[in-house]
C-alpha cells in the first residue's frame, strides 16, 4: 500500500508545465540544462539572423578549404566552400525539429498505447504487447535504410520509422504505472460511480502519468537526436538539408582528416553533444524532482564528508542524562556544520 | 552473582541527515543474564531495531554514527573489537532473527545452502556434514521433510516456514545470544503462535539468552523474563515482566497496556495515547513523552528525568511515576 | 513448471519470427504493384513495349511470374532450406554465402567490444559502488552523462583523426586487403588487430561507461537489501557476502542488458564499419543498398531479425537459470 501511496503522490503533485519549469530552474543542474536548451532553440529559430552566411545560397560560397579566420571562424568546407559556422548554426534546425517532433509524436502514441494496454487489459493488452515484441526484434537502422531506399531519402521517412518503433519504450513504462494506478482508490471510486472507461482514462489515469510522459519524452528527444545524427551521417536524410550528421560525413569524405581540418569534425560533434546533453540534463533533473528519494541517499555521503567530530561529540553529549541537569535547550534542530555556519 | 551474558552501557546512535540529526538511540543500557529472555518493547520508530543492529555491530558508518561505553558478550569486550573478529562472533556466539523472512533471505539461493554456509564458515565441517547439520536444524524448528525442503528457494515456502528457516539460521551454531527483531510481526496470528512456540522451546531448551524486540505485548507476556520499555530512543521503564504488566510505573507503559483491547474489558471506548511518536529529528524539550502524557507538569517540559531505580531490577524514567501500590 | 515456461517461450519466439518473416516478404513490395519495376527500374530511352518485355523477363527470372501467394510459399520453402535468396550481384552469389563471408568480421568487432565493455564495466561498476559518493563514483556519473551524448561514430571520427592520422598509431581506414590476405598466420592476425583497434575503441568507450553505470546501480540497490544484512549477521566473510550474495543478485538486471547488447551485436556496428570502411555485415548492407540489391538487403534484414529473436530467447532462458523466481507466465 505504501508504495502505491508514493506513486500516487508523485502522480498527483500539482504539475503544470510552468511549475515544473520553475522547479527545474531552481535546481542548479537543471538551470544549466534549461539554458542550453533555450540557447539551442534560439539558435535554430534565429539561424538566418545569426549565421554570417547563408549556406543554401550558392552565390555565398567562398574559397574551398579555408582555415579558420575572422571572416570564417570555422573555415570553409573542402568540398563546397560553404562557411562551416553557418552550416553549424543551420544544422541545429534539423536536429531540433526532428528530435522534438518525433518525441512529441512518440509521447502521444506511446501514452495512448500504454494507457489502453494497462487500463483496458485483456485482449487489448495482449495485442499491444505482441506488437511491441515484434517491433522490438526488427533492427531499426537497417529498416530505415531499406525504407529510404524504397520510399526515397527524406526526414519524413526517418521520423515515421522512429515513431512507429519508438513508442514501444514509453508504452511499456506507462503500462506498468497504469497497472498500479488502476488499483488506486480514486480510480476505483470513479468506476463505482459509473464513469465510462474513456472518462477514467483521460481524466484520472492520464494526468497521473503526465510526469512520467514528460520525463520520458525529454530523454527520448535526446536519443532521437543522436540517432538522427547517425542516419544523416549515412546519408539517409534529405540530401538538400544541412544537418550535423551530414556535416560529419562530408568532413570525412571531403578529407578533413587528411588535411587536418579538425574543426570541421569537432564543430558538428560538439553541436550534437550539446543538444543531446542539454535534453538529457533536463530529463535527469526531472527524475530527481519527481523522485526526491534518489537524491537524498547520495547526498548523505557528501554530508558525511563534511561532518566533523566536534559536532558529533556535541550531539552525543546532549544525549547524556547529566546534560539535562540544567533546563538548557538541547541542540536538537541545529544543522550540521556544512549547512549552517553557527549553531546554538 | 548473576551470570551476565550481554552487557551494554550507554549506547548512542545518530544518523546525520540533511537538515539535522536523527537521534535514534540515546544512551541505552542493558543487562541480560544467561538463559534470560529480555524483551525490548516500543512503538515503531523508537529505535529498537537500530539498537539490535548496533549490538551486533551491523550498522555501517555512513549513514550512522554510534558510540558505546561498554559492549560485552559473555565476558568478552566487544567495544573495540575489529570487524574481522566480529565476523567470527556473528552467527556463532551471537545471532539475529529478522522481521521479514521474505526479504531477509537471499532469493537466488536455496534455504539449505544459506544455512550450510553458516556451518562451513564457523566450523570445519565439510559439505556433506554441514548439510546433515542443516537438515537437523530445520527438523528442530519443525520444518516437515527437512531434507527435501532444504533444496527449496525462499519464495517456494510459506511465510511461517520461512520464519522457521530464519530461526534455524540463528540457532544453527547454538549461539550464546539470540536477538529476535519482531520475529512474528509479518505473520498471520495462527502462524505467530506456532513460531513463537518454536522460538521459546529453542531458547529454553538450550539455555540461550534472548533479546526479543517487539511491539506486541502478548508476545512479551508469554516469553520474556524482563522487559525494557523504549520511547523515542530512551529507556523509560524496566522491570520483571509480571510486575511491569500489573503495576506499570511509567505513564507510557500504562498507556501501552491499557490500549490493548481485551475481551474482559468493561470499558466502552478504545484507550489511546494521544498524538504520535515524536519525529526523531525534532524531539520535544524535557521528557520526550510529556506532550502525550496525562501526568505531565511544567517540570516535565523542561527537564528530562533520569532513569531512577525503584527497587531491585525496577527502573523508571519519570518525574511522576505511577504509584506502585495500585494494580491496573 | 519450468519446462512448460521454456516451451512457451520457444513457441512464442517462433510465432514472432513468423510474423517478422512475413513482414520481410512484403516490405520490398511497398510502393509498387509490379516488383519487377523495382528490380529493373525503367531506363531512360526505352519504349513501353521494350520495357514490358524486359519486365516479363525480369519477372520470370526472379519468380514474380506467379501469384503473390505462390511467391510467398516459395519464400517459405526456401527458408526451410536456409535459403535467404540470391543476390543481384554479378555471379549471383547466394545471400547466405555473402553473409557467411562477412559475418565473422563483424563478429570480430562486436564480440571483442562486448567482452571488453562487460569485463571492464563490471570492475569499474563494482568499484564505483564500493566507493559510493567518493570521486570514483562521481567520475563515473559524469562520464555517463557525457558518454550518452557523444555518438559512437563521432568518437570514431575523432579517434580516427588523432590516433589514425595525426599520431599514426593505428590505421584510420581499414586495410582493403585485410580480408583477402587473411590466412590465419600470426602476421595476418596482427594486421587484423591493428585495424580493429580503432573501431573497437570507439564502440567500447560507450559500452564500458554503460555497463559500469548499470553494474554500479545494481550493486548499490542490492547492498541495501535485507538479505545482505542477514548475510553479514551470519558472520560470513566480506568476500562471501560480496560474491555469493551481492554480486549474484546484482547480475540479474545486468543479464537483461547483456541480452539487449547481443541482439544488437551484428546490426549495431553499421555506422562504425562505415567510418572505418571495415568489410563486415554493416558495409555489406550498405553496399546492397547502394546497388538496390533487394534480395541481399531483405536477406540480411531477416537474418538480423532472426538473430535478435534468438538472442532474446537465449537471454530469457538464461535468466530462468539465474533467477529461480521466474516461473510460468509473462514476466514484465
Amino acid at each position: 500500500m505504501s508504495r502505491q501511496n508514493v506513486i500516487l503522490q508523485i502522480a498527483r503533485r500539482g504539475g503544470s508545465l510552468f511549475s515544473l519549469g520553475k522547479k527545474l530552474w531552481q535546481h542548479p543542474k537543471g538551470r544549466v540544462g534549461l539554458i542550453l536548451v533555450g540557447l539551442l532553440v534560439l539558435v535554430a529559430v534565429l539561424a538566418p539572423v545569426l549565421a554570417p552566411y547563408d549556406p543554401y545560397d550558392v552565390t555565398q560560397r567562398a574559397e574551398k578549404g579555408l582555415r579558420p579566420s575572422l571572416q570564417h571562424p570555422l573555415g570553409t568546407s573542402i568540398t563546397t566552400g560553404q562557411d562551416i559556422l553557418s552550416m553549424l548554426i543551420y544544422g541545429s534546425r534539423v536536429s531540433l525539429m526532428i528530435g522534438v517532433s518525433t518525441g512529441i509524436a512518440i509521447a502521444f502514441l506511446g501514452a495512448l498505447m500504454g494507457v489502453m494496454a494497462g487500463y483496458v487489459g485483456g485482449v487489448v493488452d495482449n495485442l499491444i504487447m505482441r506488437v511491441v515484441d515484434v517491433l522490438l526484434v526488427i533492427p531499426t537502422l537497417p529498416l530505415i535504410i531499406v525504407l529510404t531506399n524504397l520510399l526515397g531519402r527524406s526526414y519524413f521517412v526517418i521520423v515515421l520509422v522512429f515513431v512507429a518503433f519508438g513508442w514501444t519504450g514509453l508504452a511499456r513504462v506507462i503500462r506498468s504505472l497504469v497497472l498500479v494506478l488502476k488499483n488506486s482508490n480514486y480510480v476505483k471510486a470513479a468506476e463505482l460511480a459509473g464513469a465510462s472507461r474513456w472518462y477514467i482514462m483521460t481524466k484520472h489515469i492520464l494526468p497521473g502519468t503526465s510526469h512520467l510522459i514528460i520525463m520520458n519524452t525529454t530523454l527520448t528527444c535526446a536519443g532521437i537526436m543522436v540517432a538522427e545524427a547517425g542516419l544523416s551521417f549515412l546519408g539517409l536524410g534529405d540530401p538538400t538539408a544541412i544537418s550535423w550528421g551530414k556535416m560529419l560525413a562530408e568532413a570525412q569524405g571531403g578529407g578533413a582528416l587528411l588535411f587536418g581540418a579538425w574543426w570541421w569534425i569537432l564543430a558538428p560533434g560538439v553541436g550534437i553533444f550539446l543538444a543531446v546533453f542539454s535534453f538529457m540534463r533536463i530529463g535527469i533533473v526531472m527524475e530527481e524532482v519527481f523522485n526526491p528519494r534518489m537524491k537524498a541517499s547520495s547526498s548523505i555521503y557528501k554530508l558525511f564528508k563534511h561532518l566533523n567530530n566536534d559536532y558529533l561529540d556535541e550531539v552525543f553529549q546532549s544525549m547524556e542524562d547529566e546534560a539535562n541537569a540544567e533546563p538548557a535547550e538541547q541542540p536538537n534542530g541545529s544543522n550540521p556544520p556544512m549547512a549552517e555556519g553557527a549553531h546554538d | 552473582m548473576i551470570d551476565t551474558m550481554l552487557e551494554v552501557r550507554n549506547l548512542k546512535v545518530a544518523f546525520p541527515a540533511p537538515g539535522g540529526v536523527i537521534r535514534a538511540v540515546e544512551g541505552f543500557d542493558l543487562d541480560t543474564a544467561k538463559g534470560e529472555c529480555v524483551a525490548l518493547v516500543g512503538e515503531s520508530g523508537c529505535g529498537k531495531s537500530v539498537t539490535a543492529l548496533s549490538i551486533m555491530k551491523l550498522l555501517r558508518t555512513p549513514p550512522s554514527v554510534s558510540r558505546v561505553d561498554k559492549l560485552q558478550l559473555d565476558g568478552r569486550d566487544l567495544t573495540h573489537v575489529t570487524e574481522r573478529d566480529m565476523e567470527h562472533i556473528r552467527g556463532k556466539d551471537m545471532a539475529m532473527i529478522f522481521q521479514d523472512a521474505m526479504t531477509a533471505l537471499n532469493p537466488v539461493m536455496t534455504v539449505g545452502k544459506q544455512i550450510d554456509e553458516i556451518y562451513r564458515r564457523h566450523t570445519h565441517l565439510g559439505k556433506k556434514e554441514a548439510r546433515r547439520r542443516t537438515v537437523r536444524a530445520l527438523d528442530l524448528v519443525g520444518v516437515p521433510e527437512p531434507a527435501s525442503r532444504a533444496n527449496s528457494f525462499p519464495h517456494e515456502l510459506s511465510g511461517g516456514m520461512r520464519q522457521r528457516v530464519l530461526i534455524a539460521l540463528a540457532f544453527a551454531c547454538m549461539p550464546k545470544l539470540i536477538i529476535a527483531d519482531e520475529p512474528t510481526t509479518s505473520l498471520d496470528v495462527t502462524i505467530q503462535a506456532q513460531v513463537l512456540d518454536v522460538l521459546q522451546s529453542m531458547q529454553r531448551d538450550h539455555d540461550v539468552s534472548a533479546l526479543l524486540i517487539t511491539h506486541d505485548l502478548s508476545v512479551v507476556s508469554n516469553m520474556a523474563d524482563t522487559v525494557y520499555v523504549m520511547y523515542s530512543g530512551k529507556i523509560v521503564e524496566r522491570g520483571a515482566v509480571r510486575e511491569l504488566f500489573t503495576k506499570p510505573a511509567h505513564p507510557y507503559t500504562h498507556g501501552l497496556l491499557a490500549s490493548v483491547p481485551r475481551l474482559s474489558d468493561e470499558k466502552q471506548a478504545f484507550v489511546q495515547i494521544p498524538d504520535t511518536v515524536p519525529h526523531p529529528m525534532r524531539k520535544p524539550s524535557g521528557c520526550y513523552f510529556h506532550p502525550r502524557c496525562f501526568r505531565s507538569s511544567d517540570r516535565c517540559s523542561q527537564r528530562m528525568p533520569r532513569l531512577e531505580t525503584l527497587s531491585s531490577g525496577r527502573q523508571v524514567r519519570c518525574w511522576h511515576p505511577l504509584r506502585q501500590e495500585r494494580e491496573i | 513448471m519450468k519446462r512448460s515456461y521454456v516451451i512457451k517461450r520457444i513457441l512464442y519466439a517462433l510465432f514472432i519470427f513468423f510474423i517478422v518473416l512475413t513482414l520481410n516478404f512484403f516490405i520490398p513490395r511497398i510502393g509498387v504493384r509490379d516488383p519487377a519495376e523495382r528490380y529493373y527500374p525503367p531506363q531512360g530511352a526505352m519504349s513501353e513495349i521494350e520495357y514490358d518485355i524486359i519486365k516479363q523477363f525480369t519477372r520470370a527470372q526472379y519468380g514474380f511470374d506467379v501469384s503473390t501467394f505462390q511467391q510467398y510459399i516459395r519464400y517459405l520453402r526456401g527458408l526451410t532450406r536456409f535459403d535467404l535468396g540470391t543476390s543481384l550481384r554479378p555471379g549471383s552469389p547466394k545471400v547466405t554465402e555473402l553473409i557467411g563471408q562477412r559475418l565473422p568480421w563483424t563478429l570480430v568487432l562486436s564480440v571483442s567490444t562486448l567482452l571488453i565493455s562487460l569485463v571492464t564495466g563490471l570492475l569499474f561498476g563494482t568499484l564505483a559502488a564500493w566507493k559510493r559518493g567518493r570521486w570514483q563514483d562521481t567520475t563515473l556519473l559524469n562520464a555517463s552523462t557525457i558518454s550518452v551524448a557523444l555518438p559512437a561514430f563521432f568518437i570514431a571520427l575523432m579517434l580516427s583523426f588523432y590516433l589514425g592520422f595525426e599520431l599514426e598509431l593505428f590505421p584510420a581506414y581499414t586495410n582493403p586487403n585485410m580480408v583477402a590476405d587473411f590466412d590465419w598466420s600470426w602476421k595476418a592476425i596482427q594486421v587484423v588487430l591493428n585495424n580493429a583497434a580503432l573501431p573497437i575503441m570507439s564502440m567500447a568507450l560507450g559500452g564500458i561507461v554503460g555497463y559500469s553505470q548499470t553494474t554500479r546501480n545494481s550493486v548499490i540497490a542490492v547492498t541495501n537489501e535485507d538479505f545482505v544484512i542477514t548475510a553479514r549477521a551470519k558472520g560470513l566473510s566480506h568476500r562471501t557476502v560480496l560474491y555469493k550474495h551481492v554480486l549474484r543478485n546484482a547480475m540479474l538486471p545486468l543479464a537483461t542488458s547483456i541480452g539487449m547488447s547481443i541482439s544488437g551485436l551484428i546490426g549495431g556496428a553499421i555506422i562504425i564499419e562505415r567510418v572505418f570502411n571495415w568489410q563486415g555485415m554493416g558495409t555489406l548492407f550498405l553496399e546492397a543498398n547502394s546497388t538496390n540489391d533487394y534480395p541481399l538487403m531483405m536477406g540480411i534484414m531477416l537474418f538480423l531479425s532472426a538473430f535478435a529473436i534468438l538472442a532474446n530467447l537465449v537471454t530469457e532462458l538464461f535468466y530462468v537459470i539465474l533467477d529461480p523466481r521466474v516461473t510460468v507466465g509473462d514476466k514484465r
